[in-house]
């Protein structure tokens, strides 16, 4: 098993890259090993920074041959603790590979180094009228690296899909240090096993992604932001079965509750959007339409209304406002976070079954957690729910996890029933390696760790996720 | 009760690492920029409907109350006027004009010709727009049609009978309040969108506004595609000629690198000798 390098090992390690490129302050150590997860303590020895692919390689092959764990980092953004060193690994941080190439306007195309922030990426790419329609809250903070690692879902998945539809080429390094260059920037090429996807979503067990081809999206002519207040989880579902049918296509259809408007609110202290405050469930609904005339969408929403589809509502009525209506989406995980200690799930189910899931939800929290503060929020449109159990104040965190661990068991076997997933987009890391069964069978769960043994045989990759250490 | 809204369209400010200067420094320029209310104007919006609503039922004005709002500027700020209908004004009136053609002087001249016709009881109007930050209209315009003014607005009261208002400024170490009898013009500082800054003797006191300007709800937003907006050219105000011209703008200097100290000495010595901030 992988073990912490010694000191003439780490001298070794920051021979291989530039000067000043390993550090080992205690301050950068549990910075760098952690992410959002508040759960393990970090304990790395060592942050490694190289700037080229060259050096990932001879990193990786120095740690291999002896025997050094290494965890890869990215912008730690994470939910799964799939980025958290607690046993004196060594970090390979990606933050200073972060050069972006000139945009392909032509192939709809861009070459950047794995650790470009994501909305640099679409900074770069937005003079050009293009963008890569991968799309999250932390994307000031995430990495290319670590969305392609983690197959990054996030609030356009409804129109766009999820990270892995928009890599055309990967460049991965292995276990040994070997250096793959994956597809080019091909979007056809049907010569076997496409080994480019095996990376993608792999929690960087697999390889470290260094350099990834983008595939881009043309920026859409016009975008509106549309916030609902609807009665109930019904209410979610009778709305989604009409924007489904809509004049437009449907880039974000995002739903949250009063409780966590409640924490955003605290947190940020930003404006609700209704006059009433007895509203319990919202929607965000994001429209692409083609810029033209307005009066289609006017019909839809004025139908929305006479037939009490929807119990109140407002439109953006520019880019400013847009943007906050956002905010009040995209700030909640940073406000539960924030505001106190959230227990995360992050499970999908096929949307056809949420409404029959959700009531036996209902019965198992009512059960579980009678009086807790619970706020559930989510990409409705992709069945995906992020379900957070919040840690009542005067509990202690031992027993709280203990409390979230017994009730998780209980809504997996749910999940399992209605054939959903346990990880929607926030992956397994080391938090949720317990809820993989329930998810994935056993012969599947074979298939991966032989995978895992013949990629990495010595097991130093980003030891103990989705995996037990080998 | 009639109130007066001028409104300016500006380019977002929160763009504003996207803002370019013109070669030469002739002109700043704002292509690409999505447009939006001055901020402050979108306040001023927002008092004007509080002044003429229950706040308990913010959808409709109070019998006999009114509000227009008005702009001078491109095509496109109808949208503006627009928005501001959709939050629920009364009216609009656009008179098209280049804004390169503007000053403060001659906003505020075409103003007082707005005022004459409109006859409003009231002006309330933003600080100062978030572009040119010059903070003269308000000033100006009072001036011209000899009305009395209050600028910098944190808190407005009517009176019971409508005949004036108590206006809240913040000073130095406190608030002073000033009474102006009314036909009178206010110009808002932000504060003027907290929950209780605005009083009118309808509105229960124990109603809590939220804190900023409202969102247009979906029913007001259709309904305002239906309510007047007179557009007409600048000319026909009968005003003209600017008297301030821009010599020349330049981008502030770009920001220096900052540096990493090795420890708290090395951050005293360098913030004695190099910052001489001790």
């Amino acid at each position: 098993m992988p073990v912490a390098p010694s000191a003439a090992q780490l001298a070794a390690l920051a021979a291989l890259i530039e000067p000043g490129a390993l550090t080992t302050d205690p301050s950068d150590l549990a910075t760098y090993g952690r992410d959002w997860t508040k759960v393990h303590e970090p304990r790395p020895s060592a942050v490694l920074f190289p700037k080229q692919t060259e050096e990932v390689s001879k990193i990786l092959a120095y740690c291999n041959a002896n025997d050094i764990a290494v965890v890869p980092s990215g912008g730690r953004t994470g939910l799964a603790a799939g980025a958290v060193a607690t046993r004196g690994e060594v970090v390979l941080s990606l933050a200073r590979m972060t050069h972006m190439g000139d945009v392909d306007l032509l192939g709809q195309t861009v070459r950047v180094q794995a650790g470009a922030i994501t909305e640099a990426v679409h900074r770069h790419c937005e003079p050009h009228g293009l963008t890569w329609p991968v799309d999250f809250a932390s994307k000031g903070s995430s990495q290319v690296g670590g969305n392609i690692a983690t197959n990054a879902g996030g609030v356009k998945v409804i129109r766009y899909g999820l990270t892995r539809h928009w890599v055309l080429g990967l460049q991965v390094v292995l276990a040994d240090g070997t250096v793959l260059e994956l597809n080019g920037a091909l979007e056809k090429n049907n010569t076997g096993a496409d080994l480019r996807q095996l990376f993608i979503g792999s929690e960087g067990t697999l390889g470290i992604v260094t350099e990834a081809t983008l595939k881009l999206a043309r920026i859409p002519a016009r975008l509106d932001v549309l916030l609902f207040a609807v009665e109930g989880l019904a209410g979610v579902l009778a709305l989604f079965a009409e924007a489904r049918k809509g004049p437009f296509a449907l880039s974000a259809f995002e739903f949250f509750t009063d409780k966590c408007l409640a924490r955003v609110q605290k947190h940020r202290g930003l404006r609700a959007p209704f006059d009433s405050d007895s509203y319990t469930h919202y929607v965000l609904v994001e429209a692409e339409g083609d810029g033209a005339d307005d009066s289609e969408l006017e019909t839809w929403l004025g139908s929305l209304f006479e037939r009490s589809i929807v119990l109140d509502g407002t439109m953006a009525q520019n880019a400013a406002q847009r943007r906050s209506l956002w905010e009040l989406r995209e700030s909640i995980s940073e406000s539960l976070s924030g505001t106190g200690f959230p227990h995360k799930n992050d499970i999908a189910l096929p949307v056809a079954s949420l409404d029959a899931f959700c009531a036996e939800l209902d019965g198992v929290f009512a059960a579980r957690y009678p009086g807790w503060d619970i706020c559930v929020f989510g990409h409705i449109g992709d069945g995906n729910l992020h379900v957070n159990v919040m840690k009542p104040d005067a509990m202690d965190k031992a027993a709280f996890l203990a409390k979230t661990s017994e009730a998780d068991a209980t809504m997996f076997e749910l999940v399992r029933k209605h054939h959903g997933s346990v990880s929607a987009e926030h992956g397994i890391g080391l938090l949720k390696k317990k809820a993989l069964p329930y998810s994935r069978s056993p012969s599947e769960l074979a298939t991966l760790s032989a995978l895992k043994r013949a990629l990495d045989p010595k097991g130093i990759l980003n030891p103990g996720k989705i995996f037990d250490p080998l | 009760m009639k109130i007066l809204v001028p409104l300016k369209r500006t380019a977002d400010p929160d763009n504003a690492n996207k803002i370019k200067i013109a070669p030469g420094g002739a002109k700043v320029v704002t292509d690409g920029l999505e447009p939006k209310p001055n901020p402050f104007d979108e306040y001023a919006v927002e008092s004007a409907l509080r002044l003429t609503e229950n706040g308990t039922n913010p959808k409709a004005r109070l019998a006999g109350d009114s509000v227009v709002v008005a702009t001078f500027g491109a095509k496109e700020a109808s949208q503006t006027l627009r928005q501001a209908l959709a939050m629920g004004a009364d009216s609009g009136l656009l008179f098209e004009a280049s804004d390169e053609n503007l000053d403060g002087d001659l906003v505020a001249r075409a103003l007082a010709k707005v005022v004459e016709r409109e006859k409003p009881d009231l002006v309330v109007m933003g600080k100062q727009a978030v572009d040119g930050d010059s903070n003269q209209v308000g000033q100006i315009l009072a001036e011209r049609l000899g009305w009395p003014s209050a600028t910098f607005a944190m808190s407005i009261e009517l009176s019971q009978d409508k005949k004036s208002v108590i206006v809240g400024r913040e000073v130095d170490g406190g608030v002073i309040k000033l009474k102006l009898a009314l036909p009178a013009v206010i110009t808002v500082d932000l504060r003027i969108v907290a929950p209780k800054s605005i009083t009118n003797h309808v509105t229960p006191q124990t109603h809590n506004y939220q804190e900023g300007a409202r969102y247009a709800p979906l029913p007001m937003i259709m309904a305002a595609k239906k309510k007047p907006l007179a557009e007409a050219p600048f000319a026909s105000l009968g005003v003209e000629g600017v008297k301030t011209s821009y010599v020349k703008f330049e981008a502030p200097p770009a920001r220096k690198a900052g540096i990493k100290v090795k420890d708290v000495p090395e951050l005293v010595q360098r913030l004695r000798a190099e910052a001489k901030a001790l």
